[in-house]
């Protein structure tokens, strides 16, 4: 693959990542189900890690998480992990699970936990709500969120399948 | 592991921690200015959201217009008849202003506060997440809003407070989030208190009045305003009023539980308090 491809192939899973970004952000954020919305942005990065591999998806996870962390209001935290998360996604794809949907979507669930479980102990150890407070906000976003993985998949595979050749052009 | 060792990972696991480290640092450095890349986001997003916001009011009138035209028929009947009462309160409220301007010189007290500067603004967009109450608004730096501004509706009523400030828009988080923490007084009893958001009521809407003196008399329904106090944020502001009275898990103090009187979820326009004057 030349510069020129490997250039084009991020440009386009940029691209793609547009309307994932708005739908999360300007529409579903006006949608809300048992009481939350789903968050796309990370489901994004793991799927492009367990697709692309190890490295890639950190790279892809750091620049989803500067935008996440713009969004978000996260200062820093969303750069850290979505990156860590890409990494750990893409690696575990690359040995422990197949890079198609049931992979993605185990990934995903993982990933997601993580991120949840991140979100509450940090509360928790700084005493902003009790347990049962910050779960009955953690769990329908997590189950919410996890509904679209088959859609963030069909998106990103699409790219995917258009863009693993050698030359684009 | 070996592919991630040779594709640069770990180069790009540093350049994470260091991007994340610079993010946390100027963000705790700059306050309320937003940091490099989030200014950077929202100047460039602005123009989107504006636009996005503008379709989605569009799409929501054709649909009022299409399938809701009977009801705004009665409701603008009946709002004519609610400008009509409102407009005799305003000319009862004039008098009244007048009465109490004399009542202020004869008695010598200073004013408490005159004017609010405003800058009206424009909901862009919605907090994209469910951990903090935020939204965006269409103003920032370059219309003389800071960090720390007071938020209002059109009916006066505290929205929130500026949280972050870039060139051409500004974060806004309301008065039910976690991070709300001001000085709060009971309209009737001119009892002072601490209004503060809690995780537990943000979902519903709702947020604290804590830390109220052991005699306090509340009822259902007092109005909340907020105190001034410090000098940080104007005093007089509704928040909202008192919706039930618990005592806390320690058995010794007492909070209340507080409806905001804004409609959060369906803020469209609101007004930014960008200066206002206290006398003492």
């Amino acid at each position: 693959m030349t510069q020129r491809d490997f250039l084009t192939k991020w440009l386009i899973y940029g691209l793609a990542l547009l309307p994932v970004w708005f739908l999360e952000v300007y529409v579903l954020s006006r949608i809300s189900l048992f009481g939350v919305s789903p968050t796309l942005l990370p489901l994004a990065a793991i799927t492009v890690a367990v697709l692309e591999g190890g490295a890639p998806g950190a790279g892809f996870g750091l620049a989803v998480g500067v935008i996440c962390d713009a969004v978000y209001g996260t200062n820093g935290a969303m750069t850290l992990s979505l990156a860590l998360l890409g990494a750990g996604a893409g690696i575990t794809a690359q040995y422990l699970v197949r890079q198609n949907l049931v992979g993605c979507a185990l990934c995903s669930a993982a990933g997601l936990f993580l991120i949840e479980l991140f979100r509450v102990g940090w509360r928790l150890l700084f005493q902003v709500a009790d347990l049962t407070a910050l779960l009955r906000v953690a769990v329908p976003e997590f189950l919410f969120s996890l509904v679209f993985i088959p859609l963030i998949y069909a998106i990103f595979h699409w790219v995917w399948s258009r863009t693993q050749f050698a030359t684009l052009f | 592991m070996k592919d991630f060792f040779r594709h640069n990972g770990v180069l790009i696991l540093i350049i994470a921690v260091l991007l994340a480290l610079i993010t946390l640092v100027t963000s705790v450095l700059l306050g309320g200015t937003a940091n490099p890349i989030a200014s950077v986001v929202g100047f460039v997003t602005t123009p989107v959201r504006n636009g996005i916001n503008g379709f989605v009011g569009w799409v929501e009138g054709v649909y009022d217009y299409a399938f809701q035209y009977d009801q705004l028929v009665e409701e603008n009947e009946q709002l004519k008849i609610q400008i009509a009462e409102m407009e005799e309160q305003v000319r009862q409220a004039e008098a009244d202003s007048r009465e109490n301007e004399r009542l202020r010189s004869l008695l010598g007290l200073r004013e408490q506060r005159r004017d609010l500067t405003l800058e009206s603004a424009t909901v862009t967009a919605v907090g994209a997440t469910n951990w903090y109450s935020t939204f965006t608004i269409s103003k920032g730096e370059n219309m003389g809003i800071a960090a720390e501004d007071c938020v209002i509706d059109q009916y006066g009523n505290l929205v929130g407070v500026v949280t972050t400030v870039g060139l051409n828009w500004a974060t806004v988080t309301t008065i039910i989030d976690t991070d709300t923490e001001m000085g709060g007084i009971l309209a009737r009893t001119d009892t002072a208190a601490i209004l503060e958001g809690d995780f537990a009521l943000m979902g519903e809407g709702k947020l604290k009045l804590s830390y109220l003196p052991e005699n306090t008399d509340l009822v259902s329904g007092d109005e909340v305003l907020t105190s001034g106090r410090g000098g940080v944020y104007p005093a007089g502001l509704l928040v909202g009023t008192v919706d039930t009275v618990h005592t806390d898990d320690s058995g010794m103090t007492r909070y209340a539980i507080i409806t905001p009187s804004a409609n959060l979820n369906d803020l469209q326009q609101v007004f930014v308090i960008t200066d206002f004057d206290i006398v003492e």
